[in-house]
Formats: structure tokens, sequence, C-alpha cells
């Protein structure tokens, strides 16, 4: 029994943005609405004292729906050095999600139904947020053979990519698209092409001209994106496009949403917040594939989300030790940790600066992945699961590596200080994260 | 003029007036070099560290030069034989290197932004000996010295560098300091070896070598690795060199007595023709000798006490 006061609720599924309470019985939101009194929470509760109900002061403070993340990286199994299901859960929740996409792109990879549920029975004796396994589109990443896609999804897969890698040939993604309609799940497409890039480490433009550093031509994207959604065209398959960084990717979206053709998208904040100007020779925590782009880019993307032509923001946290990123620039591998920073860093850069409303951020963090990936939550209708999110618009904290539950510390904000964070974390109704008690 | 850099990893980090006092301390350093007794107590008791994780006899054997006359005690770690192969780190190497008390390392590596990664780690000075296609500041200021030597100084000379810009740090460390110094700097070679962003050093970008000559003090072909044209970058030697290849005919299109530089090795037939290279509008051995005047400079000024005052 919960019952969050006097908070300002945020949930664009209602259309809601205002002061007021909400309680939650068994697991569920019970009910939300203005403030209610001793005697209405008894009532709803169906409690005889009012000590039996958890109460939390929420002034000043936000209420969301639970973060929902399409793009996470957790690295079990085969890579637990960098991040296993249980720290990278335990990041989840610290940073306000409460149910991530876990890609597959694993040692091995996560291509049998024996996966599957191995990565679901790792997060449910974590007992932190919901994880979702994204299953391999083509078996052991070969971009050949398709994964027994209707077994994987039964095992409880919700979408399919071989993400980490680019699908190069057209037709293994034209028949993992028509495929994938037995299903009903999306492919999401990590658009590469591999020629293009080659051998690259950044965004091809001045900056890399500068540093010396090979670049990967915003073509390499953009190509791969028209490919994706011409076939979406053709076969009615459904596509998201993972991690979209260049303008011309948002064009294609632009033209292909006018066409009706079923696809969807992310952004990764990364690409909101940071330029290739920012990347410097001796901090690998700015190498990213895609990789950071232009200003133009940046613009493109924020206009993007703002207009409806990308429906979603996703971390793509992709965790690296620390030795591997301590090396020279090209050496070492692409990657943001992100989970713990990034809704601070949203916070701070994008909606203090007034370039997106907080309501916006909800409908792209929670709403729009929990429609688009057929996931329950996304909203604080009464009925549905109580995850939950209580966010503090005033906290401050520096980015530290002891201070990350995340077994990595490759974020650009190591050492800095951010604002805006969630304090409480709850997932069905059960209490996963309170800053207070840390 | 007190030297106030650690390390030397790129020619942006210094201004016009460093690069002319080095210069500068290189002049007297050159006259030690054609002496028949070439040994100079400055150094002693000091030691350097050559690291080559891409193999240079060139570069490395002119640090090495530099480094013996000046009378400091030279480390060799080549990488073949020492633990660099066997896969220890860049990091790993640097901490070794802090443990020996080493006073400066100069680093080659095929990676961009490794002497800057190695400086971060060290007190020690670092010298870049080459990059990745980052950086290679000391070929670009025995390149000045040589240019300085011949032109007089460097305000409003018109220097082309020539041929595979794209994978040159030898082009980049270049344009960046003859900017600082007043020279005009025109980048010449086929669109695949020449991308537009390299605008950003306030240089000319030009695909038409013919066009560019006239006029021209001084020209510099860079080496064309043969496998460009495997990678598709170039269709064949043949065009690359009718298109691009120095020869003694076209250097007489600038009217002027344009001396002719390579940072070498040299592709003798394909980027610059032999007999051009040997005539006497050749400065190519005296860029060899310059480098280890300017190297000797160089370290002389990171870590020998800071003045341009050489005696013997
Ligand atoms: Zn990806």
């Amino acid at each position: 029994m919960l019952w969050i006061k006097n908070v300002r609720m945020v949930d664009p599924s209602q259309g809601i943005s205002a002061i007021g309470d909400l309680l939650v019985k068994d697991g569920r939101i019970a009910k939300t609405g203005e403030r209610f009194s001793e005697e209405d929470v008894l009532a709803v509760l169906g409690v005889k004292k009012i000590n039996q109900v958890d109460q939390v002061e929420g002034q000043g403070k936000y209420l969301f729906p639970g973060l929902i993340d399409v793009h996470v990286h957790l690295r079990e199994p085969g890579q637990e050095d960098k991040e296993d299901i249980q720290s990278g859960t335990r990041a989840a929740v610290r940073g306000g999600f409460t149910s991530i996409l876990a890609m597959a792109n694993t040692k091995p990879v996560v291509d049998t139904r024996a996966m599957v549920e191995f990565v679901r029975h790792q997060a449910q004796r974590a007992g932190k947020a919901r994880v979702y396994p994204v299953a391999a589109v083509t078996k052991g990443f070969l971009g050949q053979e398709l994964v027994e896609m209707v077994d994987l999804k039964d095992g409880g897969a919700v979408a399919f990519s071989d993400d980490g890698k680019g699908i190069q040939s057209a037709e293994t993604m034209r028949l993992s698209l028509e495929y994938a309609k037995l299903t009903g799940c999306p492919i999401i497409s990590h658009c590469e092409d591999n020629n293009l890039a080659g051998q690259g480490v950044m965004r091809k433009g001045e900056a890399s001209a500068r540093l010396g550093l090979k670049g990967i031509p915003a073509s390499a994207e953009s190509v791969m994106v028209a490919r994706d959604v011409l076939i979406a065209g053709e076969t009615g398959g459904k596509v998201h496009i993972a991690h979209v960084s260049t303008k011309e990717s948002v064009w294609i979206l632009r033209a292909a949403k006018k066409l009706g053709i079923d696809v969807s998208a992310e952004v990764n904040p990364h690409h909101l917040l940071f330029t290739d100007e920012d990347v410097k020779l001796t901090n690998a925590s700015y190498k990213v594939n895609p990789p950071l782009a232009g200003r133009e880019d940046q613009e493109a993307l924020l206009e993007g989300l703002l207009d409806g032509t990308i429906d979603m923001l996703a971390t793509d946290h992709a965790p690296h030790t620390w030795e591997e990123k301590t090396r020279p620039f090209a050496e070492t591998p692409f990657g943001i940790n992100a989970l713990e920073t990034v809704l601070a860093a949203v916070w701070q850069e994008l909606v203090l600066k007034g370039k997106m409303n907080i309501e916006k951020v909800v409908q792209l963090w929670s709403v729009n992945p929990a429609c688009r990936f057929g996931l329950e939550g996304g909203t604080l209708r009464a009925g549905t699961p109580a995850d939950l999110v209580l966010f503090d618009p005033a906290w401050r904290e520096i980015i530290t590596a002891e201070s990350l539950e995340s077994k990595a510390q490759n974020t650009p904000f190591l050492g800095k200080e951010l604002q805006g964070f969630p304090i409480m974390t709850w997932v069905g109704g059960k209490i996963v994260m309170n800053r207070d008690h840390n | 003029m007190q030297w106030m850099h650690k390390d030397l990893l790129d020619i942006d980090n210094l201004t016009a007036q460093e690069i002319e006092h080095i210069l500068q301390t290189a002049v007297p350093m050159k006259e030690v070099l054609a002496r028949p007794i070439k040994k100079l107590p400055t150094l002693r008791g000091k030691s350097i560290a050559l690291m080559f994780y891409e193999s240079s006899t060139r570069t490395r054997t002119s640090f090495e030069t530099a480094a013996k006359i000046l009378g400091a005690d030279i480390t060799n770690f080549s990488v073949a034989q020492s633990s660099v192969s066997k896969g220890e780190s860049l990091l790993d190497t640097a901490k070794t290197l802090q443990a020996m008390n080493i006073d400066l390392v100069v680093i080659r590596h095929t990676s961009s932004g490794a002497p800057e990664f190695l400086a971060e780690w060290l007190t020690a000075g670092v010298i870049n000996g080459g990059d990745g296609q980052h950086a290679h500041p000391t070929q670009a200021l025995l390149d000045y010295f040589t240019i300085k030597d011949h032109l007089g100084g460097f305000k409003g000379k018109k220097i082309l560098i020539i041929g595979d810009v794209l994978h040159s740090r030898v082009a980049r460390s270049n344009a960046l300091g003859l900017k600082k110094l007043g020279a005009e700097v025109t980048f010449i070679g086929p669109p695949t070896l020449l991308s537009p962003e390299m605008k950003y050093l306030g240089v000319k970008i030009s695909y038409d070598l013919d066009k560019e000559l006239p006029g021209a003090d001084a020209v510099m072909a860079l080496r064309l690795q043969l496998e460009r044209q495997q990678s598709g970058l170039v269709p064949s030697i043949r065009e690359y060199n009718r298109l691009y290849g120095l020869t003694r005919e076209r250097i007489e299109k600038t009217g002027k007595p344009t001396i002719v530089m390579h940072p070498g090795p040299m592709n003798r037939g394909v980027e610059i023709a032999s007999d051009l290279a040997d005539s006497v509008q050749s400065v190519i051995e005296e860029q060899v000798t310059n480098g280890v005047a300017v190297r000797m400079a160089l370290i002389y000024l990171m870590i020998g006490g800071g003045t341009a005052n050489v005696v013997d």
C-alpha cells in the first residue's frame, strides 16, 4: 500500500500534468486524482488504519510512469566484466528505468529460446527492472539464417535485432521483415553499411580531419535507413530504426511516415547532447557508434523528436571496462555508459534549456516505447502495474566511479555534476531504488 | 625565451614565435653536425626512450643521432623485442617508463592520439614522432627549417603539398605551422585523397597541379602508398603519375628557382621523377640533415635547460 501525495504527476497517456495524489494497491495503481483525504485513501485501499499505508511526500517533485528503455546492452552472458544483468538492472532503476530491452549481442548471442529464458530468469533473480529480451535476427549474428522467431517470442523475446552489427544483406533484411510478421514483433535495425563505415572511429568531418582519426561518413547510416524503410514499405513488415544520428536519416523517416510505412525510430540522448566537436583524442568515453555527429544533425534530430518523426528516446547503454577504454582512441571499443546519468543530462540540457518539455520526455521514453513494443507500463492509468519514478528536479550529484551501480564508468559525465535525478523507483509497486537510503 | 612546453605533440600547440625559436636553436646545432667530432656534453646523464610502434628507420635514426650527439643515454624499445608485442597495453608501458625515471620519450604509433595518451600519464616529456594520420611535428619543423634556409622566410611564400593528403600527418602538421608563419599553403591531389574537410586548416584545396605550379616557391611531394591502388583510391600509378608526378619539365612551370621537398622515403617514378629528386633544386637530402639539427634543438630545449644560447 502506497500513497504518494502532493506530487506533479506527468502522464501523457491520459493527458495529465497536474499536482495530485496516487495510490497503489497490490502492485497496481489504484487511483490517481487531486488531493485525497485520509478517509478516501482508507476506502480506496480497503484498510482500517493509515499506518498500514506507506506515505511519500511529493511536494516539488514529479511522478512519471517508469521509463522504458528499448536499447540496453547488459553484456550477460559472456562479458560480465563489463556489466551483468544484476548490475545493469540496478543501474536502470537508479536511472529511472523500470523496463528495459536487452540487446542480443552477448557471448554467445541470444539466438535460442534457452538463451532468452536465461536472460529473463537472471532478471527475475536480480529483482530490479523488468527485462525484455531482444533476440537475434540471424543465428550467431552471421547475417545468414533466420532464428526461430516464433519459438523465441514464446520464450519472451519482444523484438529481433542483430544490434551491434548491421545486417549487410538486403535480402536477409527483407526475409526477416517478412518472417517476423508471424510474431508481430518489430525488427530493430542497427543501420550501418560496413563498407562505408570502414575502419572509421568517429564521424567524418572537420573534427575527424583535425584529430587525424578515420572518419565514418553520415551515409554509412542513412543509406541503410533508406534501404530498410523501403523494404519495410514493400513487405509491410514492422521495423524500428535504432540510434538515428544523421539529418539525412531524419528526412528519410519523415518521408517514410508520410507514406504510411510501419517504421519507428529512436534517438540516443548523447546525440542530442554532444557533437563531433566534443570528441577528445584522450577521452574514449565520447567514442560511440553511430558516432557523434554535427550541429545540423543535432538540430534535425531534435526537430524530428518534436514533430513525431522520431518516436522515442533510448540510451544505447553500452558499458565497457576501464581497461578497454583507457587506450589510444582508435583501439577502444564504441559505447557510452548511460543509464544512470542520462535522465539528469536530458533534464539539465534539454528540459531546463527549454528545448523539450517534461511531458514530451515522458511521452518519448515511456508512453511510446510501451506502445510500439507492446509492453505493460507507460501510463498511470488505474489498474496498470505500479511502475513509477519519483523525480527530484533539484537533486544534484557528482558522477563518480564509486557512485555508479553499473560496473563500467565510460561516461562523458564522469567527475562532473548533474542536476535532476530520480529519487525513488517502484516496479510493480515494490520500491527498488531510494536515493535517500543509499 | 624560456621553453614552456613539457611535450611536443603537434604544431598547433606552438606559437609562431616558439617555432622560430626552435628553428634558431637548430642553427648552431647544424654547425655542430658539420664538425669532424660531433659530440656535446650538454645532456650527459639524461635518458631518452625511443618507442617505435611503427617501423621507421629514418625517423628513429634521426632522433637517435640527435640524442647521441647531445650526450644523452638512449633506450630503444623496438616493438618486435619488447613486451609491446606480447600485448602489454600502452598504459602499462607508460607506467614502466615512469618507474624508470626516463627524462624524455619519443613515440611513434599507428594510432592517432597515442602520444597525447602517453603524455597524460607521464611526468617525463613526450615528443610525437608521428601518430596515425594525426601529426608529425618534428617532420614539419625540419621542413620549416629547410624552407627558411632556402627562401629566407615564410611571409607570402607559396607552398604546394602534393599527393596523399588524406592519410598524411606530414601534410597536416606542415600546414598548421606554415599558416602561423605566414605562408600560403595549397593541398593538391585527387578528390579521393583530399577531402574538403581539410579546409579547416585555412589552406587552399586544388585537384589541378599544373594550374597551381606558377609562382610556387616550394613544392613538397608526399609518398603515395602503393596499396592505395588496391583500395580503389587511385585507378593506377600510371594515371597518378600523369596527374601529380613531379618532373623536371613540370617544375619549370613555377617560373622560379623552386625548391623540391619530400619527407621520404620516396617512390621514385611515382610521385617524383628520379632526375628531379637528384637535381640541384632538390633539397631532399638536406631535409635529412636538418632533421637531426631540429631534433637536437628540440630535445635540448625540452630537457637541456631551455635557452637558445648553445655554446661548446
Ligand atoms: Zn547498434
